[in-house]
């Protein structure tokens, strides 16, 4: 900022909207502290317990973890083909069908139908609890679950490129933003063909999946640690490959700079497809996450889903990989904790806003100018 | 094809000694405008000739006639928008092929992809954004040797010796780095693959001053260690004092050829493109 070490005040003076966001936040804290003493200090909310806000900034990081692992694949298409592509989104919608689909197939083979099993309970024949889908109790049918919706959201995504965005490799960014919005369109539609319309529940409720943790006395279950095992897991593994293979630093090489990649003899189509494989993949094992997390899944969950996924990722600083898991957690926190103030309908404009003052405060995002690396 | 190649080949091994002696004779009788003293047909490697080339339908080049010999340093000279980058970028398949021919060891390569052009023996240095500033000084190293299966260690450790710095810089972002040590970073990056001939786009560009014969002295040493260089430079005086042959290109299309010392010497040259 040009001032070494002077004041506050001249930052200030340099920034008057960051002394603005800096005050709200202060104030906030305040508000939270108070609450949490027990004493009715803000206008808003009533008091808060210790419990209520430890599972709040819980739940936060699961879902932010989910909405971080969607939103690498999405920062990863932006950096690598320059197009923000409005089709991640039903990519997660995708892998959750096929996953669960696969889940499953595993869990209630023999028991119910295998059309219902595979079109993960469309009409509502039988129920979750007779399918029995559970962390607990059908942990491999689980585990192979999200490796098929890692699998199946991976082809689809390099079919997607093949059928649209190859063709249009030189075109702009706005024409391949369209051409994802069409994209989107087809497979979401797609998806209520073949999987129906309505919203159903899909986990089977298992007794003693909640385990009471540590100080705070926070309740935590089976299938939210699965997800933090699965996600953390998932981005560890992307940062081994970006980092220390020849494939991630070409990834990283050519989104610093697809001219010299050209020149430098880095082969752009295979790493492409190497990136809508992994980014598609992580796209598709998020959705089947973020269905393990909620229980219930829809045709279209994955297109609401998507904004708090472009919120997260341009908090984060839009193409940067790192950017998107720290900014998947921020939405998904404030996603959760504002509750604490606001109604819980309002939440997502909460996250929302967030998004709105980094981009008047730093519009590249936490990890701006860091493309990927 | 193959028996063109081989004799390519047999004439770079044998001919080292005889060309590229800048001391001998001093022949001021040469014919400066004729555009047509080429080296000897055995030992050219790349062979330029009638190229037109352009971007789409914008044709920039016209009938450029041009010749590297193996181990041999050329360089060309000329005004802003001679399209003297164009020939650069056309040998290495990034433009618009519109006519005439590009031959490597005897091989046309008009046509190929870039990727295609690099496993020939050609290394590449733009002039602008020539390092992935997100990679660590050896990624940039690894990347230039990407088409290879393995890294060759022996090739960066050579690299590591001819620019030091960059041993020591190893782990650090070529975007942290100082222009003239990115320089070093992009021209180690296009000689991984021990490339017979070096194309350098304005590798001053840019450069402190102090910094400017440093970069000419490593080219030298680069040009002595046995790779044919083709350069482009705006400080066309150096340019022309350091090479062995240079090349005066105007709006598209051959001015002058002759060598180094011998344009640098000629009036019209002096008058017309090197300010007086």
């Amino acid at each position: 900022m040009g001032t070494t070490d002077s004041s506050i005040v001249d930052v200030a003076r340099g920034r008057p909207g960051l002394l603005f966001v800096a005050l709200l936040g202060g104030l906030l804290l305040a508000d939270l502290a108070a609450k949490l003493a027990g004493v009715g200090l803000g206008p808003i909310g009533g008091a808060v317990s210790v419990d209520r806000l430890g599972s709040n900034l819980w739940n936060g990081v699961v879902i932010g973890l989910v909405i971080g692992l969607a939103g690498i694949g999405l920062s990863m298409t932006y950096s690598i083909l320059s197009f923000a592509n409005f089709s991640h989104g039903d990519l997660v919608s995708a892998g959750a069908f096929t996953g669960w689909g696969v889940a499953f197939l595993i869990a209630g083979f023999g028991d119910v139908p295998v059309r219902a099993l595979l079109t993960v309970r469309d009409a509502g024949n039988a129920s979750p609890g007779d399918i029995g889908a559970h962390i607990l109790s059908t942990p491999g049918a689980i585990l192979l679950g999200l490796i098929a919706a890692f699998v199946v959201t991976a082809l689809l995504a390099v079919a997607l490129d093949r059928a649209f965005y190859k063709p249009m490799r030189d075109r702009d960014g706005i024409a391949l933003l369209i051409a994802s919005i069409g994209a989107a369109l087809i497979v979401r539609y797609l998806l209520q063909f073949g999987y129906g319309s309505d919203r159903r529940g899909v986990t089977a409720s298992v007794e003693q999946s909640n385990l009471a943790f540590g100080p705070l006395g926070v309740s935590v279950n089976a299938h939210e640690l699965t997800i933090l095992v699965a996600a953390v897991g998932l981005m560890l593994a992307m940062h081994a490959m970006l980092q220390h293979t020849k494939l991630g630093t070409a990834m990283r090489a050519m989104a610093d700079n697809k001219d010299l990649a050209l020149i430098t003899g880095i082969p752009a189509e295979r790493v492409v497809t190497a990136t809508w494989i992994i980014g598609g993949g992580l796209a598709g094992a998020s959705g089947y996450l973020y269905v393990l997390l909620r229980g219930t899944i829809q045709f279209d969950f994955g297109w609401l889903l998507l904004l708090l996924i472009f919120a997260a990722v341009i908090l984060g600083g839009i193409g940067s990989v790192y950017g998107a898991i720290v900014g998947g957690l921020v939405i998904g926190v404030v996603f959760t904790t504002s509750t604490i103030w606001i109604p819980s309908d309002f939440n997502q404009a909460a996250a929302f806003a967030v998004m709105i003052l980094m981009l008047l405060l730093r519009p590249e995002g936490l990890f701006g100018g860091v493309s990927t690396a | 094809m193959t028996a063109d190649a081989a004799d390519a080949d047999g004439a770079t091994s044998t001919e080292p000694a005889t060309e590229s002696d800048p001391d001998a004779g001093g022949n001021p009788d040469a014919d400066v405008t004729a555009g047509t003293t080429h080296a000897l047909d055995g030992d050219v490697i790349l062979r330029l000739r009638d190229l037109d080339a352009g971007y789409g339908d914008l044709q920039i080049l016209s009938d450029i006639v041009l010749d590297v010999a193996g181990e041999e340093y050329v360089t060309i000279v000329g005004p802003n928008g001679a399209g003297k980058s164009t020939v650069m970028k056309t040998v290495f398949g990034l433009t618009t092929h519109m006519g005439g021919t590009v031959e490597f060891n005897g091989e046309p390569i008009h046509g190929l992809a870039p990727e295609r052009i690099i496993r020939e023996g050609i290394g590449f240095v733009p002039q602008n954004d020539n390092v992935f500033p997100g990679l660590s000084v050896r990624e940039n190293l690894e990347m230039g040797a990407y088409i290879l299966d393995e890294v060759p260690e022996d090739q960066i450790e050579t690299i590591y010796d001819r620019f030091p710095i960059l041993r020591e810089r190893s782990d650090q972002k070529a975007g942290t780095l100082s222009g003239g040590q990115r320089q070093m970073v992009a021209m180690g990056r296009a000689l991984m693959l021990d490339p017979d001939l070096l194309l350098l786009d304005e590798p001053s560009a840019g450069l402190a001053p102090d910094l400017v014969s440093d970069m000419f002295d490593r080219i030298d040493r680069i040009n002595d260690s046995g790779t044919a260089v083709l350069m482009v430079e705006q400080n066309a005086t150096e340019a022309l004092r350091r090479c062995d042959r240079g090349y005066v290109l105007v709006n598209g299309g051959n001015r002058y050829t002759d060598r180094g010392d011998v344009l640098l010497a000629d009036e019209d040259v002096r008058r017309d493109f090197l300010g007086g």
